[in-house]
């Protein structure tokens, strides 16, 4: 009883931050609200025995992308008034579309029932040793190509995004391994009484 | 309704993707909303591999929620990085001009 109460308090809060994060008036708030739901969906997988995937996604999603979103909308100085304005025109289409898929669900609730039970399963291992044994055997080449494709995305941003600047001054490495010690450092007697002269 | 099962989650996920697919559809001209929508739209695929995975006793559901992790992160990299330099062209993020970039 305990899991089914703790179920629908997180999934309300769930539904509730995502409407918020859609009908925010100030993209900030969006974001603000869209933190509190990937929290939410972590409480709802850790509830049902998914501790690592939950972790993760509080980790990835709120310590990184939602985090990445707040820097840019804080950067780019957005007006807000001008980019609600002209919504009514898409209602319908999205009316239907939400209807179709309540139908769907409506479907599903009624006709189609799951009959298994979390209760009964025993776990000879936690979480995460299950999901080890498998994600470094079965899934080793997903596993490396995820990380390619990771890679791809941090090359990608930094290209789009990198200004080039020519009064920038520098390292050229050529010209430092070419020099000798001649063209850096000049030895210079001074007599007596003279001091250095300038050429 | 005494105990969890399969169906809490999926009618959670197809509820938390028809609000994705929602915002989808009425933000058309910010365009961080947008990207904030397939935000939801991959925490709903999200939510039900890894019900999906529990309620079946399969661990594999789990390995490919984090690979869609993975790819969600660098997407969200990637649209940012289109959106910062989009913004740096036009001074604005509405949608609707975004034509224009072919030219």
């Amino acid at each position: 009883m305990f899991l089914v109460g703790s179920f629908f308090l997180f999934a309300a809060f769930l539904i509730t931050t995502c409407i918020f994060v859609i009908f925010s008036k100030n993209p900030v708030n969006s974001v603000l609200f869209l933190v509190l739901a990937f929290l939410n969906s972590t409480f709802l997988f850790i509830l049902i025995g998914a501790e690592f995937v939950g972790i993760i996604l509080a980790i990835v999603y709120i310590g990184a992308v939602a985090i990445l979103f707040l820097f840019v909308v804080m950067m780019l100085d957005i007006q807000i008034t001008t980019l609600m304005y002209n919504i009514k025109k898409y209602v319908p289409l999205a009316l239907l579309f939400a209807g179709i898929i309540l139908a769907e669900i409506i479907y599903l609730t009624v006709f189609k029932t799951s009959k298994v039970n979390i209760d009964t399963f025993i776990r000879s291992k936690n979480n995460t040793e299950q999901i080890g044994d498998v994600l470094y055997t079965k899934y080793f080449i997903d596993f490396q190509l995820s990380g390619i494709v990771l890679l791809l995305a941090m090359i990608g941003a930094i290209v789009l995004t990198h200004v080039y600047r020519p009064t920038i001054k520098r390292q050229n490495i050529d010209s430092q391994n070419s020099t000798t010690a001649k063209d850096r450092v000049q030895l210079v007697k001074i007599k007596p009484g003279e001091g250095i002269k300038d050429d | 309704m005494t105990s969890l099962t399969y169906n809490h989650f999926f009618i959670l996920s197809l509820i938390v993707f028809i609000i994705g697919c929602f915002g989808l559809f009425l933000n058309r001209r910010n365009m961080i909303l947008i990207l904030m929508c397939i935000e939801i739209i991959l925490l709903a695929a999200n939510i039900n591999f890894v019900s999906a995975s529990v309620f079946l006793n399969d661990i594999n559901g789990q390995v490919f929620s984090i690979f869609i992790l993975t790819i969600a992160a660098a997407e969200a990299a990637i649209g940012l990085a289109i959106l910062v330099i989009y913004f740096r062209n036009k001074g604005e993020i509405d949608i609707t001009q975004i034509n224009q970039l072919k030219d």
